[in-house]
């Protein structure tokens, strides 16, 4: 009994591996097949320019996508974090047009994120009280006090070094694409090979289990949040700098898509299971979808629907293999 | 099984979706009348034949002639810089006058349910009058021919109501002006027989709908060769208005000649998408914005020309119609109104007082303003 | 046949502690009243609280399934896109199917139960998560909306229909009468009937719900479904009372109706809630909103305060729980 059950454990992280390896293999098959799909109907949709522009212009939602994925592993959620960002760019971009360093423009946006989410965790870690009440509170409150105390206007004026967006490394690698890539597998690593990267799992998937091993589960929590934190401060710098201008208000539905982008990278909202590799392919297929969809000249009053009906299908295909491999 | 429903599902929303592209209609307007202007210059702002005055009245509001109000100012929604700047106009016209105070509350989102909560919670607390910039033109009337029943005075601006639901409207330019202006920037720097592409909000905005409508007419009218791409939403996300124009920009290439910025924040994204593609001057970005946000593309020269009017003034003029509308000097039949600094505006469509012109910002005066 | 007595504590469903929760809230929402009636002598009047319960009406009416959702420990994010694809469907069934009005309103509501049974079928029968499964279909059924409006709204209704969203009937707001049976027959169905009971058996442990033999499958479809049939019943209001049709009507219906449900006590971790819970929060939200507009607050400092009053009433609530519990 005792070695089948030995067996059958070995047997399992194996089959557990081959489970996520699936998720994320499916999506990067999918990218790469809509491309080539819509690539035959137009062209121009594989033109470099376009598949830059694409990976571009959506790198913030992928850098968010791994922090809120590493949230709803754990076992949480948070819906706070578009207001985060508006809010984070907007004290970024306000202190580098008053003359800051940029340097402390672009820190003061990763620090505040930290602490805001921090804070959050703790709220929720300690005081108990569930995620979505605090980090739905949260949201009124962010959202609020930035109109309260900007009303939304324009921020114009930026230094050109403000741009984070702009630079290319080495002349040939734009940060944004660079931060994503680096984000995301130095994340996957941490997550899969350090002790407390693998807590969030523990945390997420038995919580009971996680503490009865010494996981402290609301350092754990408080942990996860600040990290959040961290990546929403850097989707934020993203975010802000691709504009010569900065509108201080929040982006409207920016939680949704970046919890879609965790969802459909096959992250568990039972916690403990899904990695941000999955979340980031996510974010991209997303991305090319949108993209898509204009280029097949698919009516644009269709449009919503049309991208309703493959997260539907996404997500139930996803539970589908699970439930296949669960089984199996 | 299901996944092969839920294929289906997709292919035939697909399939409804390139069948409704063969619609004759620009995607982006409505089904209303239009009614385009005369082709040459100059004729933007010929006045209209008279109409007879339709708009709605108060049952027995108090008599505050000469004396002090307070006005409450519901716009679309606050914390952004288009209502920052028509709130201003009306704390200039405010200051101006004297003996009127206003109050700028309203929703954190363009969301109609919202705006008539925050006019009723307003009725409830007894202001003397009522500005408005409306989310939806039918389904705001009920609540403001709610307020005309309490005897308090409703005046909109920016965003019409039914006429009959507020007693005057005031009207930055009228719609055919908007678009005139528009399609004659475009032809004039894209070119008479090029393709260009429009940016908008939502399909939704009745003010965008219009406006696409009466292009789409004054187009077909005055510039024939002139040819329409596509219309794509991008909600008042900045990103995402960038993300749309640079899909067209990648979508269309060099057929793509001029781009469209329908609301304030489409403009400066579509400006954005242009230069990060290396394309000022090849691609014309014509369209609606705050000369803050275009400062830094109209100096490039990536941008020519900005349309609009001052929406200070248009504050500024909403706030001095209401004190005309309460002091008995504007009744209905009247022909114009006395709007302070700004000089007489005249009355049009019965019950609209019309700012003006649309303004054009370019290079040379847009640092001369601040919203 | 022997009676077997029962222990004290078990008759009730509802642990006695619980009501402690909502006599609390009701408690703070009193002294709020009292408050805010002082600082503006226009709040407590008749007329403004009977508007007020106009205007809450249809976050009410979905706030109520939404609770019994939760306490099975599931959430449904589509409520709102239900709405605007009721609203839409109403409308155009009218216009272009040539539907006599009260067809239309029937179709709609159809088409809302339809919308909550797809959510259901799945949850139940493929077990997505509620979450994930009602983050899709607020997208889908959203999309739907536009699509099938093409950005057109539909106005020029019949006169009686507007008697729902705009007339008192017997002095109280029509669509206020609704809401209340609605409540009434809610808080029957939740603590009275087996239905109920199995909603607790459900959120506390819903495995050994399942081996206990009760039909946890037909019970959470129901609920859906349900939920969709509230949202499109809502949606027929909310059009009554702005006579027009608009795609993106109910946008953010969502978090409201949560804010609502978590607010009144009912824990998003299942097993605990109870309508008149929902029903104070309720309150609580609207008249505070309502209350702090008449005070002269303006529009954003209002969220900032529903923001943090939602946080502390629920530390509240959680801390008498630990300990009642004592942990």
């Amino acid at each position: 009994m005792t070695a089948v059950t030995l067996a059958n454990a070995e047997a399992d992280p194996g089959r557990r591996l081959k489970a996520l390896a699936s998720q994320e293999a499916l999506l990067a098959i999918a990218v790469i097949g809509l491309a080539i799909a819509v690539g035959l109907y137009n062209p121009r949709f594989l033109a470099m320019r376009n598949l830059s522009d694409v990976l571009l212009g959506n790198a913030y939602i992928g850098v968010a996508a791994i922090g809120m994925s590493m949230v709803i592993i754990s076992g949480n959620i948070d819906i706070s974090v578009g207001a985060l960002i508006g809010v984070l760019a907007t004290i970024s971009g306000t202190l580098a047009v008053n003359g800051a360093p940029i340097v402390l423009a672009w820190l003061a946006a990763l620090v505040a994120g930290i602490l805001v989410m921090a804070l959050q965790g703790a709220i929720i870690a300690y005081l108990r009280i569930p995620a979505i009440v605090v980090t739905l509170g949260m949201l009124s409150i962010l959202k609020g006090g930035l109109i309260s105390v900007t009303g939304g206007k324009w921020i114009t004026d930026l230094p050109d070094s403000f741009h984070l967006a702009d630079i290319e490394l080495f002349g040939v690698l734009p940060v944004p694409v660079f931060l994503m890539v680096l984000a995301t597998i130095l994340a996957a690593l941490w997550m899969r090979y350090s002790a407390s990267g693998r807590a969030i799992y523990a945390v997420g998937g038995n919580p009971e289990a996680a503490r009865l091993c010494g996981i402290s589960q609301p350092r754990t929590i408080v942990m996860v949040f600040a990290l959040h934190g961290f990546f929403a401060g850097a989707a934020a710098l993203l975010y802000a700098t691709q504009l010569r201008v900065i509108q201080s208000t929040v982006p409207p539905n920016l939680e949704l898509t970046i919890i879609t982008a965790a969802v459909v990278g096959g992250v568990s909202i039972l916690g403990g299971v899904g990695t941000v590799i999955g979340s980031t392919l996510a974010a991209i297929l997303i991305a090319e979808i949108a993209s898509a969809l204009v280029f097949i000249d698919v009516s644009p009053y269709w449009i919503r629907a049309v991208q309703g009906v493959l997260i539907l299908v996404t997500v139930i295909a996803d539970i589908l293999r699970r439930r296949r491999m669960a089984r199996a | 099984m299901k996944l092969g429903l839920a294929a289906a599902l997709l292919s035939a929303t697909l399939l409804a979706g390139t069948a409704s592209a063969a619609d004759k209609r620009w995607d982006g307007a409505d089904d209303l009348p239009v009614n385009p202007l005369a082709c040459s210059a100059g004729e933007a702002n010929a006045a209209p034949a008279a109409k007879p005055y339709e708009g709605g009245q108060p049952t027995n509001a108090p008599d505050k002639a000469d004396k002090p109000i307070s006005l409450v100012d519901v716009p679309k929604l606050i914390g952004i810089g288009y209502f920052n700047a028509t709130s201003k106009g009306m704390q200039d016209a405010g200051k101006a006058l004297g003996n009127v105070t206003v109050k700028t509350d309203g929703p954190t989102e363009a969301k109609i349910d919202e705006q008539i909560k925050f006019i009723d919670n307003y009725i409830t607390s007894g202001v003397d009058g009522i500005l408005f910039a409306a989310n939806d033109p039918v389904a705001i009337a009920p609540v403001l021919k709610k307020a005309l029943s309490k005897g308090i005075h409703v005046v909109g601006y920016d965003a019409n109501s039914t006429p009959d639901a507020r007693e005057w409207f005031v009207n930055q330019a009228e719609f055919n002006g908007i678009a005139k202006a528009m399609i004659d920037s475009m032809a004039k720097e894209a070119g008479e027989d090029k393709s260009f592409a429009i940016v908008t909000s939502t399909f939704t905005t009745p003010n965008q709908a219009r406006w696409i409508a009466e292009m789409s007419a004054y187009a077909q009218k005055c510039h024939p060769k002139l040819k329409w791409l596509e219309t794509v939403e991008a909600q008042e996300d900045n990103n995402l208005s960038f993300n749309q124009a640079t899909t067209l920009i990648n979508k269309y290439g060099d057929r793509l000649a001029g781009l469209f910025g329908m609301t304030s924040v489409a403009t400066p994204a579509s400006a954005e998408a242009v230069t990060k593609a290396k394309l000022c001057g090849k691609v014309a970005v014509v369209g609606l914005a705050t000369p803050n946000a275009m400062k830094p593309y109209v100096d490039a020269d990536c941008v020519k020309s900005v349309v609009l009017w001052n929406p200070v003034d248009l504050g500024y003029a909403a706030t001095y119609v209401m004190r005309a509308v309460v002091d008995g000097k504007l009744k209905p039949g009247a022909t114009s109104v006395d709007a302070g600094k700004l000089g007489k505006l005249n009355v049009v469509n019965g019950s609209e007082v019309l700012l003006g012109a649309p303004f054009i910002f370019t290079k040379q005066n847009v640092k001369d303003f601040d919203f | 046949m022997s009676e077997i007595p029962l222990p004290q504590g078990a008759k009730r469903v509802v642990p006695w502690w619980l009501l402690r929760h909502e006599t609390m809230l009701a408690a703070i929402l009193l002294i709020a009243l009292i408050v805010l009636g002082v600082l503006n002598n226009r709040f407590l009047t008749l007329d403004n609280l009977l508007n007020q319960g106009r205007l809450t009406t249809e976050v009410g009416l979905i706030a109520l399934p939404m609770t019994f959702i939760i306490i099975t420990g599931g959430i449904d994010l589509s409520v709102g896109s239900i709405v605007g694809l009721c609203a839409i469907l109403l409308g155009y069934s009218w216009k272009n199917f040539d539907f006599p009005l009260p067809l239309a309103i029937c179709f709609s509501l159809l088409v809302g139960a339809a919308a909550g049974l797809l959510n259901g079928f799945v949850v139940t029968r493929v077990k997505v998560p509620p979450l994930i499964m009602t983050i899709a279909t607020l997208a889908l059924y959203r999309g739907l909306a536009e699509g099938i409006s093409q950005a057109r709204s539909v106005r020029g209704y019949p006169e009686w229909f507007y008697f729902i969203g705009q007339e008192n009937l017997f002095g109280v707001p029509a669509q206020l009468w609704l809401l209340l049976i609605a409540i009434v027959i809610s808080g029957i169905v939740l603590d009275r009937t087996t239905f109920g009971r199995t909603l607790y058996a459900i959120g506390n442990n819903e495995t050994a719900a399942r081996f206990s033999g009760l039909p946890v499958n037909r019970v959470k479809l129901t609920i859906y479904t349900l939920s969709g049939l509230m949202a499109g019943l809502s949606a027929c209001v909310l059009v009554s009372r702005v006579t027009t049709t608009r795609s993106d009507m109910g946008t953010g219906y969502e978090l409201d109706v949560i804010a609502t449900v978590v607010l009144g006590g009912t824990s998003i971790f299942g097993g605990v809630g109870t309508i008149w819970g929902t029903v104070v929060g309720l309150a609580m939200i609207q008249l505070l909103k309502n209350g702090l507009a008449l005070t002269g607050v303006k529009g954003d400092a209002t969220i900032v305060v529903i923001g943090a009053v939602l946080i502390l009433s629920t530390l509240v609530a959680s801390s008498l729980q630990r300990r009642r519990d004592g942990v």
